[in-house]
């Protein structure tokens, strides 16, 4: 029992840094349906913001995601305006070749800089963990979740109470009747992307101190990213935050109980299920 | 919706199956007497995952080509970049032999790769040596174009699991190891030698390599209570695998490191939890073989970093490839004969390839086991060569 609690809160803290990163893309998808392919290699960059500034300048991470946020908001929003802008409405193929060239661009120019051997982030705490109950968390996991839980939350908030929130809302509910509204979509598009990107790049840093850190190690959680918004219903912020849990517990359970060489067969099989069953997600509007 | 997942499946396949090829002869060919430098196919992983280890065959082969134009032997490297990728190594592969028309073929660095390599290489009636890659069935396949340097997957399993037996009395052993070619192979081959030495495999688990959270499967093998815990890992997990135990306070008599990424010099460096670990190497300075001190000064002063066995064994079999390939003036069959009838001395001691225990054409490497101790990996096993005590057993986390 103690090592189902042990695998659960194991998942549930991963999970956290899951659901970052999958609120990102969802909201970018929301608003403005494009799939950015680019997600996880603004991970990356997070990753390596956060490095350089805890490598040169001794910034500890949790501290420095004050100013990688910022930055990748401000590379997603110039993402945004320069590349992106130009094909929204345009077929989908465009967009995704697009975006995967985007983050081929990112991945190979951290190569160039970085090369690509492997940076690790170790802090003091890197690999101390405390025990609550008989079951260890990671200290820099631990750390990691609740900043992840204060985003989360502050996000929340922002769309939901404030006027910009509802615009971003309304954009993403039907793009043309807010511009009717006299809602600046164009606007709205370069914040979601921008705040996507600074998501994406705060869950970079959190997970730099107890990951490694390499130019294409953004291309994994592209792909679980995609799995946690398809999951949680495309478009659907609350429904990342669950589906990024979700996948965490899947993971850290099928490696308990079945094998740890299985976990990710073991998500992707659930996830087909669910696209038989609830083909628009766990929270999803249904879409044609 | 369904579109959205043809794209991932779309980009997925383009991910996988991308190929980028950089070809960059170390030197530009020089119009020699009669034949023209020696041709040889160097396939590696110069980008991609493993482009980190794969960077110390590059410098290993290098210091090799200087060597040998030193000793009057022109070698053209044809460097292939594999990405870490079977099918990416035989498409290179493929352009080496018929296009290029090399004489031999050096690499590829991982096991997955040279074994699909070394198909092609019988295939072909190319010459194929192999400097690192460790699978045992590369070589027993009955392969006569195919050479190996380095000792086989088998031999890591047995020599730290003869270490650890020389120190103390384990009982059971747990193995965790990522599940490609070099992890399953040197488990499969660790487990069979524990039954036989009387171990209790109570745990055996797999891991698929870049994975961020080991942490539920530490805690099983934890729960097992082994005295011994044998783990195969590339450079990046090793250090997250150690990390991970310490905070979930796996603490067995000894944790073995099967190679690879538990004898970087990164995990050397991590002395939070490198102390105490054994590793099994193919090379190291230590084991005091002819030259080995002046490869790695000479290495040190060129790359500003040490010497990995990679780099001493692509050295060492570009040395002894180049020099036999020249004095056959870069005849494939001829070069096939005279590898495995001759025998050389080098930086990795004596090289014979031999037929024995059913594998063809490899070379019995002698391997050293080191303990990391104060940051240091030192040659603790075999006895008669061991530099410092051991010590076992792991005394706990700090």
């Amino acid at each position: 029992m103690q090592m189902f609690f042990q695998a659960a809160v194991s998942g549930i803290l991963m999970g956290g840094v899951y659901a970052l990163i999958g609120i990102g893309l969802t909201l970018i998808f929301g608003v403005m349906q494009v799939i950015n392919f680019a997600h996880g290699d603004l991970v990356m960059v997070g990753m390596y913001a956060a490095w350089l500034l805890f490598s040169h300048f001794h910034v500890d991470p949790f501290v420095s995601i004050l100013l990688t946020g910022p930055l990748l908001f401000l590379l997603g929003a110039l993402l945004q305006r320069g590349f992106i802008q130009r094909v929204l409405g345009e077929a989908q193929e465009n967009q995704i070749l697009l975006t995967i060239g985007l983050g081929l661009l990112l991945s190979n120019t951290a190569m160039l800089i970085f090369t690509s051997d492997y940076q690790l982030l170790t802090t003091s705490y890197s690999s101390q963990a405390f025990s609550v109950a008989g079951v260890s968390m990671s200290v820099p996991l631990f750390f990691a979740f609740i900043v992840t839980m204060l985003v989360a939350f502050a996000l929340y908030v922002f769309l939901m109470k404030t006027d910009t929130g509802a615009a971003i809302r309304a954009t993403a509910q039907d793009r043309e009747a807010a511009q009717l509204m006299g809602i600046n979509v164009s606007r709205m598009s370069v914040l979601a992307f921008g705040l996507g990107a600074a998501l994406a790049g705060i869950a970079g840093a959190l997970i730099a101190p107890t990951y490694y850190i390499f130019p294409q190690v953004g291309h994994a959680f592209t792909l679980k990213s995609f799995v946690i918004v398809v999951l949680g219903g495309m478009g659907s912020v609350v429904g990342a935050s669950i589906g990024g849990v979700l996948i965490g517990v899947v993971e850290s359970l099928a490696a308990l109980y079945l094998a740890s060489g299985l976990k990710e067969a073991v998500v992707f099989a659930l996830f087909l299920l669910l696209l038989l069953f609830r083909p628009s997600g766990l929270l999803g509007r249904a879409r044609t | 919706m369904h579109r959205y997942l043809l794209y991932v499946f779309l980009w997925v396949t383009a991910a996988c199956g991308g190929s980028q090829k950089s070809e960059a002869p170390a030197d530009a060919p020089k119009a020699d007497e009669k034949a023209g430098p020696i041709k040889i196919g160097f396939i590696n992983s110069i980008t991609g995952p493993e482009a980190p280890i794969g960077e110390n065959l590059t410098n290993g082969a290098l210091l090799a080509v200087e060597d040998l134009k030193a000793a009057g032997v022109t070698v053209e490297l044809v460097k292939q970049d594999d990405l870490g990728k079977p099918q990416v190594a035989m498409s290179a592969m493929e352009q080496l032999v018929t296009g290029d028309q090399v004489t031999a073929i050096l690499g590829p660095y991982t096991s997955a790769n040279s074994n699909a390599v070394a198909k092609l290489a019988q295939q072909y009636k190319v010459p194929q040596l192999i400097p690192v890659a460790s699978k045992d069935e590369i070589t027993r396949q009955g392969h006569t174009y195919v050479f190996r340097l380095n000792a086989v997957s088998t031999q890591y399993a047995r020599s730290l699991i003869d270490a650890a037996l020389s120190f103390g009395a384990p009982k059971s052993i747990a193995f965790i190891y990522e599940s490609a070619d070099f992890g399953t192979s040197v488990s499969t081959a660790g487990k069979l030698y524990a039954k036989e030495k009387g171990l209790a495999v109570v745990a055996d688990e797999t891991y698929q390599k870049g994975a961020p959270d080991y942490r539920s499967t530490l805690s099983k093998i934890k729960a097992a209570n082994p005295d011994l815990v044998f783990m195969v890992s590339y450079v990046a997990d090793a250090i997250l695998i150690m990390r991970q135990s310490r905070e979930v306070g796996l603490s067995p008599q000894a944790f073995l490191g099967g190679g690879a990424g538990y004898e970087t010099a990164q995990f050397e460096s991590e002395k939070d939890i490198s102390t105490n670990v054994f590793s099994v190497t193919q090379w190291t300075p230590g084991m005091d073989w002819p030259g080995a001190a002046e490869f790695a000064q000479r290495y040190q002063a060129k790359f500003g970093k040490k010497p990995t066995y990679h780099a001493a064994c692509t050295y060492a079999s570009l040395m002894l490839l180049g020099e036999t390939a020249n004095k056959v003036h870069g005849d494939r069959e001829k070069l096939r004969d005279a590898l495995a009838s001759q025998s050389w001395k080098g930086i990795v001691g004596d090289v014979k390839f031999e037929n024995y225990d059913g594998f063809t054409q490899q070379n019995r490497h002698e391997m050293a086991v080191i303990q990391y101790q104060n940051g240091v990996g030192t040659v603790v096993y075999p006895a008669e060569r061991a530099k410092a005590k051991a010590v076992y057993p792991f005394p706990g986390w700090k």
